[in-house]
C-alpha cells in the first residue's frame, strides 16, 4: 500500500465509522464497527511504521502530486469557517458569549490572513517522521482501545442511566472523529490545517464532555470549549505572525528556522506555547481538564491519555529545537516544572480517585511541556519517552477507575478499602498501572530521572521537579495501600467484568510491561532518530545499553544510567512468591489485627472491637490529605496567580 | 557496559553477606551506648542476631497472605540498592530503588485493617515526603561537584569519587546527618515506628509484622545502615578509612541526638526537614552553580 493511501486511511477510516456508527442503531452492529474499525487502525499504524522503516526516517507527502480533481485547501479553508460557525452557535445556543466572541475573533483573523495574505501553502502537506509515527502509535492503538473498552462500559453506563433512547450511537461518532482529528493533527506538515484539527478536537472534547447533558456536564464541557478556543486564538495569532516574519507554513521550514528574531516570530512561537498550555491544562488553564471528569470514563481516558493533552504537548515538543536553549525555553520549563510542583502538591489532598489522576495527568503534562522548555538531547528525549508511558499508564488507570466505579458505586479513594478481595483482576492491574507510574523500573520513572539529570544546571527547573517527584510519591502509595488492604479472613471472589473491559486493560497492562523493559529498544529504535535528526551536533548523548539506558558527558564518559532489566527480574520474582506464601500460610495462623486485646469474637474482618458500656465499636481509619496545607482551595488561586505570572513573563520576554 | 562479569558478581555476593553483619554489629554497639547512656547495662553485643534467630524461629504468625511479599520484596530492593551503591551505579537510580523499599514496606503495613499499622505507614510516607527531597539534591549537589551521577565501584583505585566532596559541599554533607535522623528513625524523628511510643502507635508501621517478618524488616535495616553509612564514606572517599571513621563518628552523633532529643510532630518534622534541610542544601548548590 502506497504512502497516499496509508495516509487517506488514517484519517477516513475513523471519519467512516464514525458516519457509520451514527447511522446504524444496533448495539452489535456497532461493537462490530468498533472492532473493524480498530483492527484497521492497528493496520494503518503498522502501515506507517513499514513505510518509515523502508523509507529512511522520512515520509513526505505532496498532495500535489496526485492531481486531486478538487481543491483540497479550500476545502480545509471551508471547513475551518463551518467548525467557528458550529462553536459560535453553541455559544449562542447556551448563552456564552464568550465563547461566541472567541469564534467571531477566530473566523475574522483567518478571514483577514486569508484575504490579506495571498498565503503560499506549503508543498508537502504532510511528513510522517519519528515523532508524529510515535503519536500515530499512541492515537491508533490506544484510542480504538479505549473505543474497544466504551462498548463494555457504554451499556453499564445507560443502564445506570435509565435513558428511553440510547444515546451511544453519538457518543461513538465523537469518539471516532476525534481519533480522526487526532491522527491529521500528528501526521500535517500544514500549521493552517494543524489548527482545523486542533479545533475539530476541542469542539469533540467539549461533545464528550457534555455528553450526559446534565447541568454539570454542560458547565464543564462549554469551560472545556472557552479555555481551548482561547488556545485557538493564540493560534491563529501565531499562525499569522510566523507567516508574515517567515513567508511560510510548512511545520518543518520553522523547526529549520532557528530561533531567528525576524519580525514577530519569537512572538509567534510564544503564542504557540500558550496555544499548547491551554490544551495540555497547564496552570492556570488546568480547570477544564479537571471538569472533564464528569464525563463517562472512556472520555477522561481518551483525553487524559492519548489524544488532546498530548496534542499540545506534541505542538512544544514539536517546536522545542527552535526554542531549545533560548529564554524562551528557560520559561517554558519553568512554567512547565511549576505546574509539576502544584499539580502534584494538590493531588495529595484530593480523595477522589478520577480528580487524583487528573491532576497527575497535569503534573505529567507539565513535566513533558518542563522536558520540551530545557530542550536539551536528554531532556527532549524524556519528554518523547514520557509522552509514550504516560498514555499507556493513564489509559488503563482510567480504565481501572470507570471499572471500579461501575462496580462500588463510588470513585472515593476511601471507599477502595479492600478492593482487592471485590475485584482481585482489576486491583492486580491498577496496582500495576499504578507503580508504573512512580517506581522504577518502570518507563514513567525512568523519564523522571532523566529530567532530573537534564534539568540539573536549573535550578529553580530542579526543586520544582524534586519537590514535585516526592509529592507523588505521597498519593500513589497511600491509593496502593488502600486497594491492597485485606482483612484477615477474606474470601475472595472474582469479579464479572465484559469481554471488552476486561481484555482492553489487559492487553494495556502486558503493553505497559513490555514498553518498560524494551525501553532501551523503543529508544534506539524510535527516539534516538528523532532526536538525532533534530538536534544535529549536540553532544550529550543517552547511550542505550544492552538492558537499560546511559547517559554519556560531554567527555565521553559514562555519568549516569540504569539496567533496568535487572530490577523487572527482582518484581518478577516477587510476584512469582506470591502464590508460594499464599500456600505457605496455614488458616490456623491467621490472627486479627491487634486492637488493644478489644477485638469482638465473631467479628472476621478484623475491625471492630469492644468499646466502653459494652457496646461494639468499628475502627476506621483515614488517609492523611493534608487538607490544611495542600487544599485545592487554598493552593489553586495563588497556583493560577504564579502560573500567569510566568506566562506574562514569556510573552514579555519573546516580544 | 552494563554486562555483569565476574568481579561484579562476587562484589554483590559479599555485599549480601557481609553487610548484614556489620549492620547489625553496629546495631548492637547502638545499643550498648545507648544503655550507657542511659545508665544501664544494656545487651550484649551480639544482641541483634540472637534477636534475629528468635524472630526467625518463630511461630508465622500472620494478619493477611500478603504481607509476607511485601516484606521480602522491601529486604530485596534495599539489597539491589545496596548492591548498586558497591558496584558503582547512578546515585540516583539507588536513591529511587531505596524508596522503592520503603514503599513496599507501606503497603504491607497498608494491607492489613489495623488502626496503628495504617498510622504508622501514614506517618512513614510523610517522613519519605519529607527527606526524599533533601536527598535527591544531595546527589545534584555531588553532580554539580563531580560532573558525574556514577560513584565509583568499592573495588576500583579510588572508591567513591576520587577526591572529598566535603571541601564542596558542606552544607549538603550537614542536610544529610539532618535527613540521615529520619531515615535510621531515631528522635525526634521516630514516629513511625518508635520504641518509645507504646501509648499512642504500639509499634506503628510494623505492628502486624511478627516472627520471621519482623525478623526481615530488621535484616533490612541493617542493609540500609550500611548504605547510609557507605554514602558518608562516600563524601570524604579519600582515604577510605578516613571516611569510614567519619561515618561512624556521624553514627555515634547521631545515637547521642537520639539519646537527648524528645520526639516530636510530624507536622514539626516536615516543616523543620523542607525549610531548614533543603534551605542548607540549596544554599550550598546555588554557591556551586556560581562557582
Amino acid at each position: 500500500m502506497d504512502k497516499y493511501t496509508l495516509l487517506a486511511l488514517a484519517i477516513l477510516i475513523p471519519s467512516l465509522s464514525a458516519f457509520l456508527c451514527y447511522v446504524f442503531n444496533k448495539p452489535w452492529v456497532r461493537n462490530v464497527i468498533v472492532f473493524v474499525t480498530a483492527l484497521l487502525m492497528f493496520a494503518v499504524a503498522g502501515g506507517f511504521v513499514y513505510q518509515l522503516l523502508q523509507s529512511g526516517g522520512k515520509i513526505e507527502i505532496n498532495l500535489e502530486d496526485l492531481h486531486l480533481p478538487f481543491d483540497i485547501e479550500f476545502i480545509f479553508k471551508l471547513l475551518d469557517f463551518v467548525l467557528l460557525a458550529i462553536i459560535a452557535d453553541i455559544g449562542m445556543k447556551r448563552k456564552k458569549p464568550l465563547i461566541v466572541v472567541l469564534a467571531i475573533i477566530q473566523g475574522v483573523l483567518l478571514l483577514l490572513f486569508e484575504l490579506f495574505g495571498s498565503v503560499k501553502e506549503p508543498h508537502v502537506a504532510f511528513v510522517v517522521d519519528y515523532l508524529s509515527l510515535i503519536m500515530l502509535l499512541l492515537v491508533s492503538v490506544i484510542g480504538p482501545l479505549i473505543t474497544i473498552f466504551a462498548t463494555g462500559y457504554m451499556k453499564e453506563h445507560e443502564h445506570h442511566q435509565h435513558l428511553e433512547k440510547s444515546r451511544q450511537p453519538r457518543f461513538f461518532a465523537i469518539l471516532f472523529v476525534f481519533l480522526s482529528a487526532m491522527n491529521g493533527l500528528v501526521l500535517t506538515n500544514n500549521l493552517s490545517w494543524m489548527l482545523l484539527f486542533w479545533e475539530v478536537t476541542t469542539l469533540c472534547s467539549f461533545l464528550l464532555i457534555s455528553h450526559d447533558g446534565n447541568e454539570q456536564a454542560v458547565k464543564n464541557g462549554l469551560r472545556a470549549l472557552w479555555i481551548n478556543m482561547l488556545g485557538g486564538v493564540a493560534f491563529v495569532l501565531a499562525i499569522i505572525f510566523i507567516y508574515n516574519a517567515l513567508g511560510t507554513l510548512s511545520v518543518e521550514e520553522i523547526i529549520r528556522s532557528k530561533m531567528t528574531p525576524v519580525g514577530l516570530f519569537p512572538v509567534g512561537l510564544g503564542l504557540l506555547c500558550f496555544a499548547g498550555f491551554t490544551k495540555s491544562a497547564q496552570f492556570p488553564f488546568q480547570s477544564w481538564l479537571l471538569g472533564a471528569m464528569v464525563a463517562p470514563t472512556p472520555v477522561s481516558a481518551l483525553l487524559h491519555s492519548s489524544t488532546m493533552v498530548k496534542a499540545g504537548v506534541y505542538l512544544i515538543v514539536r517546536i522545542a529545537p527552535v526554542y531549545s536553549g533560548t529564554t524562551l525555553g528557560m520559561i517554558v520549563a519553568l512554567a512547565g516544572a511549576f505546574t509539576f510542583v502544584m499539580a502534584s502538591a494538590i493531588a495529595i489532598s484530593q480523595s477522589n480517585g478520577k480528580r487524583v489522576l487528573a491532576y497527575s495527568t497535569i503534573a505529567n503534562l507539565g513535566l513533558i511541556v518542563c522536558c520540551a522548555g530545557i530542550g536539551s538531547y536528554v531532556a527532549l528525549g524524556a519528554a518523547i519517552l514520557l509522552m509514550i508511558f504516560h498514555a499507556i499508564s493513564k489509559a488503563l488507570l482510567f480504565l481501572c477507575v470507570g471499572t471500579i466505579e461501575l462496580e462500588i458505586g463510588s470513585r472515593d479513594i476511601e471507599d477502595m478499602q479492600g478492593l482487592f478481595k471485590k475485584m482481585p483482576f482489576t486491583t492486580v492491574i491498577a496496582v500495576i498501572g499504578m507503580i508504573s507510574m512512580l517506581l522504577p523500573p518502570f518507563g514513567v520513572l525512568l523519564t523522571k530521572w532523566l529530567a532530573l539529570e537534564a534539568a540539573v544546571k536549573f535550578p529553580l527547573v530542579l526543586i520544582c521537579i524534586i519537590i514535585g517527584s516526592a509529592l507523588t510519591l505521597v498519593f500513589w502509595s497511600q491509593w496502593i495501600g488502600i486497594i491492597l488492604t485485606v482483612s484477615y479472613h477474606a474470601k475472595y471472589k472474582m469479579e464479572k467484568l465484559p469481554l471488552a473491559m476486561w481484555i482492553t486493560m489487559a492487553i494495556l497492562v502486558v503493553a505497559i510491561i513490555v514498553t518498560g523493559v524494551d525501553i532501551s529498544m523503543i529508544f534506539k529504535a524510535a527516539v534516538a532518530p528523532f532526536l538525532l535528526e533534530s538536534m544535529k551536533g549536540v553532544p550529550e548523548t543517552i547511550l542505550n545499553g544492552i538492558n537499560g539506558l546511559w547517559l554519556v558527558g560531554d567527555s565521553g564518559k559514562v555519568v549516569g544510567g540504569f539496567s533496568s532489566i535487572y530490577f523487572f527480574m527482582i518484581l518478577f520474582l516477587l510476584f512469582l512468591l506470591y502464590p508460594y506464601l499464599y500456600r505457605k500460610s496455614k488458616a490456623e495462623l491467621l490472627k486479627p489485627p491487634y486492637l488493644c486485646g478489644a477485638n469482638t469474637e465473631e467479628d472476621t474482618k478484623g475491625l471492630e472491637f469492644n468499646a466502653p458500656a459494652d457496646t461494639v465499636d468499628q475502627v476506621i481509619v483515614h488517609n492523611y490529605y493534608f487538607a490544611g496545607a495542600f487544599g485545592e482551595a487554598n493552593l489553586t488561586p495563588w497556583a493560577n496567580f504564579i502560573a500567569g505570572a510566568i506566562i506574562m513573563i514569556m510573552f514579555g520576554v519573546v516580544i | 557496559m552494563d554486562i555483569v562479569i565476574l568481579k561484579d558478581i562476587l562484589t554483590v555476593v559479599a555485599t549480601i553477606i557481609l553487610a548484614p553483619l556489620i549492620g547489625g554489629l553496629l546495631t548492637g554497639i547502638d545499643r550498648k551506648i545507648t544503655a550507657r547512656m542511659q545508665s544501664r547495662s544494656g545487651p550484649p553485643i551480639f544482641q541483634p542476631f540472637y534477636d534475629l534467630f528468635k524472630l526467625l524461629g518463630k511461630e508465622r504468625l500472620i494478619v493477611n497472605q500478603t504481607q509476607m511479599m511485601f516484606v521480602i520484596g522491601h529486604l530485596f530492593f534495599a539489597v539491589a540498592a545496596l548492591a548498586m551503591f558497591m558496584l558503582g551505579q547512578d546515585l540516583l537510580m539507588i536513591l529511587f530503588i531505596m524508596a522503592f523499599s520503603s514503599i513496599m514496606l507501606i503497603m504491607g503495613a497498608m494491607s492489613v485493617r489495623s488502626p496503628y499499622s495504617k498510622i504508622g505507614a501514614q506517618r512513614e510516607i510523610v517522613q519519605i515526603m519529607a527527606y526524599e527531597p533533601v536527598l535527591i539534591l544531595m546527589v545534584v549537589g555531588v553532580f554539580l561537584s563531580t560532573g558525574s551521577f556514577m560513584i565509583r565501584p568499592l573495588f576500583s583505585d579510588m572508591f567513591g569519587f576520587g577526591k572529598p566532596l566535603l571541601y564542596d559541599l558542606p552544607l549538603v554533607f550537614i542536610a544529610f546527618i539532618y535527613v540521615l535522623t529520619i531515615k535510621l528513625r531515631k528522635s525526634p524523628f521516630d514516629f513511625s515506628m518508635s520504641h518509645h511510643a507504646h501509648q499512642e502507635l504500639i509499634k506503628g508501621i510494623t505492628t502486624e509484622f511478627s516472627g520471621p517478618q519482623l525478623a526481615v524488616i530488621e535484616l533490612t535495616h541493617w542493609y540500609e545502615l550500611v548504605l547510609f553509612l557507605g554514602l558518608i564514606t562516600m563524601f570524604f572517599a579519600q582515604p577510605v578509612w578516613v571516611g569510614i571513621l567519619i561515618a561512624l563518628v556521624c553514627y555515634f552523633f547521631e545515637i547521642v541526638i537520639d539519646n537527648i532529643s524528645a520526639r516530636m510532630t510530624w507536622k514539626w518534622m516536615l516543616q523543620a526537614t523542607w525549610i531548614v534541610g533543603i534551605g542548607v542544601a540549596m544554599t550550598n548548590i546555588i554557591w556551586l552553580y556560581l562557582k
